[in-house]
């Protein structure tokens, strides 16, 4: 039974097998003759298709490219008179800038060449100008109308001008004649051929049958004429060649099919607008027909080759399932089973970490957390770990749900925008690149602020979105604050060490500099003196000597005084002490006192006043002098001959009562500082340049201890400095006020008078004036000396004469002395003319009143003093030079002498036994004492005390004479001559009961003064004469 | 025939001096006449002149068009000079206005452009005269002087008058160079920098006459046509021209004369030629003018083919004249490289480079002699011009 069932099943599987090829073959063969049918009917309607659409196109294609050639044309004629329109005379001017515009004419038309030709044919291009006559033709006659010409230049390179006469533009005297743009024909058709394959030809002719390219077109060679060229080929039409001259000629559209070389091809040809020229395109027929023959073939050939692929494709991926689907469960059920046993020992491995993991994190201190997003990226949970909590101060879900603001409301306001914007930029980086790593502070329950660590990181899908978000969370407090302190102590040790190098390096700058600035004096001092010695008979070298060695030592003195001063500022032994001070008396002595080195420098000096009510006030005169004459000494010390230094004081408002607030400005117009040097100009020993490479000397702390001391008196100091040209120090100070401002009231018998103010500093005009206004008078002012003698001249014709003239004596153009004498002799003699001046008049003083000058005024001027001189009868000069001093003779006056060295009692005697003095000698205080016990009254007219003295000083001494209760002689004048030169040191000179302090080295004319002062006024209280600064 | 000695165009050209040059011409003549009577076959001037003139479109030579290729260059690349400045101001002055120099003209406009597509500005003025003048030109050059050009260039008109007025610049700190046709050489006591341009005019003229009298066989009576006199190009020619028939002994120079550069005047002189001289066999041209003067008067006078003329340059009328046989032969002259050139060392002068390593002090310019057969693929090299 089963052979005979089997070979049932042979048959009629064969059967099966057979029917099935056989059908098979069947479709093929019907899918094959369908295609074959399909594509010749194709081709044959392309044929017609073709043949249709190319007549069409053709005529469309001509049609649209003459449009376009004959629109750009035109463009390029209008161009060419808008450029003229907006050639200006401003572009005629030069060469350059008509380059200029024809260059950017040219960019802005994008022409290959846009030129201007002149009368003398010389052609003005962007880069170049050349003669033209012979290379463009057209030039040589006159243009009157728009043209268009070819010209056919050397290496037969057509090119296309498109000219226009112009008129009424000349350039460099020549009349500009033409205007022309020129086109490369090739680059213009360049555009209209867009056919890849070579079927389709443009070109250009004239109606001539002449090229105007230099392109071939078809199988007619570049340059040959068209219409000479058509009479060899056979036409379509018997009348084509006619059709075509007679279009040609006429530029009348048409087209012609004809056959040339071998080959048919149509030709369309078509006038452009505005020329004599004929656009032509020309398409070869047969090219297209072989073309179109050859991709049928192909696409049959394909279509062929194709359905028998896809019968067997069929057939055999038929066969593939089936094998494939009995293969595929049998794998599958493996793979299940596999697949779940792996499954259960990941589980299993995972839970295993998990556990260990937690264990780990704990030990460490460092929280777990963890989040999960769903597919759009939105959070769906967040799971704060136990430790977590716990490292917060928190115990459980209940106190710290798991939400992301538990977290996130803690954390500190500084870092909270930071951090969730990590946060979120790291959740939202769909590259997965970002890793979130953050240190932030945050909220603990019971410790406050405390800064954490957290790092984290993303499981993410296919597309980038989030899946898991886990990370943890450490304390590290601990380790910050230790960070902060170690980083704050380092700071604070690289502060102190810059600061020690930079003392250092200045101090040993100082050094090197005192060694060098007090060996050059001492230099002076010992050779001159061992010059001296040697010419000791030359009486006449021996003073030249003398004066320099004198030279020398106050520089010396100098020197060490500043290093003293600088001691005992930095000590804290100098104290303020406000007196009342009047600030008209400080800045006069001021001027009195630089006025010698001003002269003798030849600088320029000014120095006036702005805006001061409050001329007395408390404050410390001495230390306030002291800072001005440091500031004057440096800017006439930095300022070379002809140079300016300047002196200001102003008063600002904005002051509570009681108090006033000034300004000190002093200006010169020096050698100025570098902005380096400016930042530590203040600092002590230091200089902007050594005394070696600049020759001025000084210690490097003038600046230093007016600072201190501006410091002192609550004040600022600023300093603006340029190099070459000058530097301006400003010194704020408030003081105290003592008496009521200055009276601000009109003096009624000048209200309303006019007043005339000539000082070439306007500085001085605006104080003055304003002053004026102040009394009730109307000012004017001028700073030139000629213009005030013309407003005299004026006011005098409009009878509105000036009251009163305040003339500077001083002035660049005129000199007051001249304008003076020329006022003089406008107004008369009754009408007051003051001259203001900042320096010495006595020398001009009689020629001035001899000029007509009423009075002389000191600058500055106060407006109490201008008051006092306008309230005042004139005619009275106020003097305030104080006249040649006097001869005074000390003859038979006697001295004692307290002093226990040899060489300074020598030195002493001999000055004052050449004034007339009678010296007698103590060498120490003892002996004085002693030998005032026993002096009879009237031996002694005065004692000269030195301090520091050996068995019994100058304090004690003084003492015990006083105590010794004896008439003529206890209350003889005792002077202090002492090398302790401070204040604090006249201070106790004068509590131990002496009348006066003259510090040493000796200055011979302080000394004199001195003694004559007591003298003459005996029992005066303070005798003391401040050292000079 | 003359050797044909084809150059790379560029090489320098050591000149002799006149005298020097003309006892080498002559021992030459003897040793070539020796040579010739012992039956070498060799026509005796082949060795007179090692003349750099390359022809073409001579019998034999059977690829005359490819030859115009070589003998006019207009695929000129800058060389790799890099310039020192972004900006250049050159003038340059010639003799005439003339359809020659617009031909140096093109050489420089194009010169220019490739500078300005590397970002370098070359402005420049390019004027003459429209007839010639020494004295002219002397006038723009020191016009020129105070303008401020980065280099002056010049052709010279007149060497005798111009060479002072080049020395006089150069001694004001002017950069002066000579260019296209005519040099005013140091060797003449010119202190000019450099020199682009043609540096053979005498064997072009030599060349020249050397076509006709072998064309004539050796015998004829000819007139000689010179365009400026006193112009070191054209004068240097007929020197050449002269010297060459001179050692024909059966040639005559009938008449010599000069046209000042212009066309009619060359017409006229040509056609007094032929009416005074029955028998003239020939004309040597020595400029572009000549031989279109003198091919108008010889067809007028209907001597084509019996008096046959030689002359310059690259004129389209004469160009069409060779063409059909009333010129036997022009010298054609490359304008378009010694634009070219003459920009490219007006650079490298401006950037104080003195000659040497980058440049010659004489960069020399070929010139080509064509005939009837070259005479058509020249004009379509030229002028796009076919049959």
């Amino acid at each position: 039974m089963d052979r005979p069932a089997t070979d049932m099943n042979r048959k009629q599987k064969r059967r099966t097998i057979t029917f099935a090829v056989w059908g098979g073959v069947v479709i093929a063969m019907i899918l094959l003759l369908t295609s074959i049918w399909a594509m010749n009917s194709a081709r044959r309607g392309a044929d017609q298709a073709v043949a249709r659409v190319s007549d069409f196109y053709l005529e469309e294609l001509a049609g649209k490219r003459a449009e376009v050639l004959s629109k750009e044309l035109a463009d390029r004629f209008r161009f060419m008179e808008n450029a003229l329109a907006i050639l200006d005379a401003s572009y005629l001017e030069s060469q350059e800038a008509l380059r200029s515009f024809l260059g950017k004419v040219k960019k802005l038309y994008d022409m290959d060449k846009f030129v201007l030709v002149d009368e003398n044919g010389i052609v003005y291009a962007e880069h170049s100008t050349t003669s033209g006559l012979s290379r463009y033709g057209f030039l040589s006659g006159e243009l009157t109308e728009p043209l268009i010409v070819t010209t056919n230049l050397y290496g037969a390179r057509k090119q296309v001008i498109l000219a226009i006469p112009v008129e009424g533009i000349s350039f460099q005297g020549a009349r500009i004649k033409v205007c022309f743009s020129q086109i490369n024909m090739n680059e213009m058709l360049g555009f209209l051929t867009q056919d890849d394959n070579n079927n389709t030809f443009f070109n250009l002719y004239y109606q001539n049958g002449e090229s105007l390219t230099n392109d071939d077109f078809g199988y007619l060679t570049a340059g040959k004429n068209i219409l000479q060229a058509l009479g060899d080929a056979v036409m379509e039409e018997a009348d084509g060649y006619e059709r075509i001259l007679n279009d040609f000629a006429s530029g009348r559209q048409g087209k012609i099919s004809f056959n040339y070389m071998g080959t048919v091809e149509d030709l369309c040809y078509i006038p452009v607008e505005g020329t004599n020229w004929m656009l032509t395109i020309l398409v070869q027929d047969n090219v297209i027909d072989d073309q179109i023959s050859s991709v049928s073939s192909r696409m049959l050939s394909r279509s062929t080759l194709q359905i028998i692929i896809t019968v067997l494709s069929m057939l055999g991926v038929f066969l593939v399932l089936i094998h494939q689907s009995r293969k595929s469960v049998g794998i599958l059920i493996a793979q299940e089973k596999a697949d779940a046993d792996r499954i259960r020992a990941a589980y299993a491995q995972a839970e295993r970490e998990q556990t260990a993991m937690e264990n780990i994190h704990v030990a460490m201190g460092s929280g777990r957390w963890g989040m999960e997003f769903d597919e759009k990226g939105a959070m769906v949970s967040c799971t704060w770990s136990t430790t977590f909590r716990h490292m917060l101060g928190y115990e459980g879900e209940e106190d710290f749900p798991n939400r992301l603001e538990s977290w996130s409301d803690l954390l500190h306001a500084d870092d909270k925008e930071q951090v969730l914007a990590e946060y979120w930029e790291t959740v939202n980086d769909y590259t997965g690149e970002k890793n979130y790593d953050v240190e932030y502070r945050l909220l603990t329950r019971h410790a406050g602020w405390r800064w954490f660590h957290a790092a984290g990181r993303l499981s993410r899908r296919e597309d980038g979105s989030p899946i898991t978000f886990v990370g943890l969370f450490v304390d590290i407090d601990e380790e910050k604050r230790l960070k902060a302190q170690l980083e704050q102590q380092k700071r604070n040790l690289e502060d102190a060490l810059a600061a020690a190098q930079h003392a250092n390096k200045a101090k040993t700058t100082f050094l090197n500099n005192m060694s060098h600035d007090i060996r050059t004096p001492m230099n002076a001092i010992i050779g001159f003196t061992s010059l001296a010695a040697a010419h000791i008979d030359n009486t006449e070298q021996v003073q030249d000597y003398l004066a320099k060695i004198t030279t020398s030592s106050n520089h010396l003195l100098s020197l060490i005084n500043d290093v003293l001063d600088m001691s005992r500022i930095e000590s804290g032994k100098v104290k303020i002490e406000e007196k009342e001070t009047s600030l008209p008396e400080i800045m006069h002595d001021l001027k009195t006192i630089v006025q010698s080195d001003i002269a003798s420098k030849q600088l320029e000096f000014f120095i006036d006043t702005a805006d001061v009510v409050n001329e007395h006030v408390l404050c410390d005169k001495l230390r306030l002098n002291q800072v001005l004459l440091n500031l004057l000494s440096n800017a006439m010390k930095f300022t070379k001959p002809g140079g300016i230094v300047s002196v200001r004081i102003l008063q600002k408002g904005n002051v509570a009562d009681g108090w006033a607030s000034y300004e000190f400005q002093v200006k010169d117009t020096g050698i100025g500082m570098s902005q380096e040097f400016v930042e530590h100009v203040f600092e002590p020993f230091e200089r902007e340049r050594t005394s070696t490479v600049s020759g001025i000397q000084g210690t490097g702390l003038g600046m230093a201890i007016t600072k201190n001391i501006v410091d002192m008196m609550g004040g600022q100091i600023s300093v603006d400095s340029r190099e070459g040209k000058g530097t301006t120090f400003t010194v704020s100070l408030r003081f105290r006020t003592c008496t009521g401002p200055v009276r601000q009231e009109v003096i009624p018998q000048l209200q309303g008078l006019r007043a005339l103010v000539a000082d070439d500093d306007f500085n001085t005009c605006s104080s003055v004036t304003k002053m004026l206004s102040t009394i009730g008078m109307r000012p004017d002012w001028t700073t030139s000396g000629k213009e005030a003698v013309l407003r005299t001249r004026l006011a005098e014709e409009q009878e509105d004469t000036y009251a009163v003239y305040i003339i500077d004596w001083l002035m660049p153009d005129m000199n007051g002395v001249e304008v003076v004498r020329r006022i003089r002799a406008l107004i008369g003699e009754e009408t007051p003319i003051i001259i203001l001046t900042a320096y010495d008049w006595s020398d001009i003083e009689e020629e001035a009143r001899k000029a007509g000058v009423t009075a002389f005024c000191s600058k500055p001027i106060f407006l109490s003093e201008l008051r006092e001189v306008l309230e005042s009868p004139f005619g009275i000069t106020r003097e305030c030079q104080p006249g040649a001093g006097e001869t005074i003779s000390f003859e038979g006056k006697r001295i004692l002498l307290v002093e226990d060295n040899a060489l300074n009692q020598e030195i002493a005697i001999e000055i004052l036994r050449e004034a007339g003095f009678v010296m007698d000698v103590a060498d120490d205080g003892e002996v004085a004492v002693e030998k005032m016990e026993h002096a009879t009254p009237g031996q002694y007219d005065l004692i000269l005390m030195d301090i520091q003295m050996p068995i019994m000083n100058g304090f004690e001494a003084t003492r015990r004479i006083r105590a010794l209760g004896r008439a003529g002689i206890s209350d003889l004048p005792i002077i202090a001559m002492t090398a302790n030169a401070f204040e604090e040191d006249r201070k106790a000179a004068l509590k131990a009961g002496m009348n006066g302090h003259i510090p040493k080295p000796i200055d011979v004319p302080r000394l004199m003064e001195l003694l004559q002062t007591i003298l003459q006024v005996p029992g005066q209280d303070d005798l003391h004469i401040p050292g000079k600064a | 025939m003359a050797t044909i000695k084809k150059h790379t165009g560029k090489e320098q050209k050591k000149e002799l001096p006149g005298k020097l040059e003309k006892v080498l011409v002559l021992a030459a003549f003897f040793c070539g006449g020796s040579l010739g009577l012992a039956g070498c076959g060799d026509s005796p001037q082949e060795t007179l002149f090692q003349s750099d003139v390359p022809a073409v479109g001579d019998p034999g030579d059977g690829d005359a068009a490819q030859n115009m290729v070589e003998a006019v260059e207009l695929d000129h690349v800058l060389d790799g000079y890099v310039p020192c400045k972004k900006e250049y101001n050159f003038y340059f002055t010639y003799k005439l206005v003339h359809p020659w120099w617009d031909a140096v003209a093109l050489g420089i406009e194009d010169a220019a452009k490739q500078y300005e597509s590397l970002g370098i500005i070359i402005n420049y003025e390019y004027l003459a005269p429209n007839a010639a003048s020494a004295q002219d030109q002397a006038g723009r050059l020191r016009d020129a002087s105070g303008r401020g050009f980065d280099v002056i260039g010049v052709d010279v008109a007149d060497v005798d008058i111009i060479t002072p007025v080049i020395n006089e610049l150069m001694a004001d700190g002017q950069k002066v160079m000579t260019f296209s046709s005519s040099d005013a050489s140091r060797e003449d006591g010119c202190s000019r920098i450099a020199y682009v341009g043609n540096t053979h005019n005498y064997e072009d003229g030599a060349d020249l006459a050397l076509a006709l009298c072998e064309k004539l066989g050796g015998i004829g009576r000819i007139a000689i046509l010179v365009g400026n006199e006193g112009a070191p190009c054209h004068e240097d020619r007929a020197r050449g021209a002269r010297e060459m028939v001179a050692l024909y002994p059966d040639m005559e120079i009938v008449e010599t004369a000069y046209d000042g550069d212009s066309v009619d005047n060359a017409y006229e002189l040509a056609k007094a030629f032929l009416s005074r001289h029955e028998d003239l066999a020939g004309i040597i041209c020595c400029n572009m003018s000549n031989p279109v003067g003198a091919a108008r008067a010889v067809v007028e006078a209907g001597r084509e083919g019996k008096t046959l003329i030689v002359g310059m340059d690259h004129d389209q009328e004469a160009l069409q004249y060779l063409k059909e046989g009333v010129i036997y032969a022009l010298g054609v002259q490359d304008c378009y490289s010694i634009g070219f050139d003459t920009l490219q060392v007006a650079v490298k002068i401006a950037d104080g480079v003195l000659p040497g390593e980058l440049y010659p002090e004489k960069t020399q310019e070929r010139t080509t002699i064509i005939y009837q057969d070259g005479a058509a693929a020249m004009l379509r090299t030229l002028y796009g011009e076919i049959d």
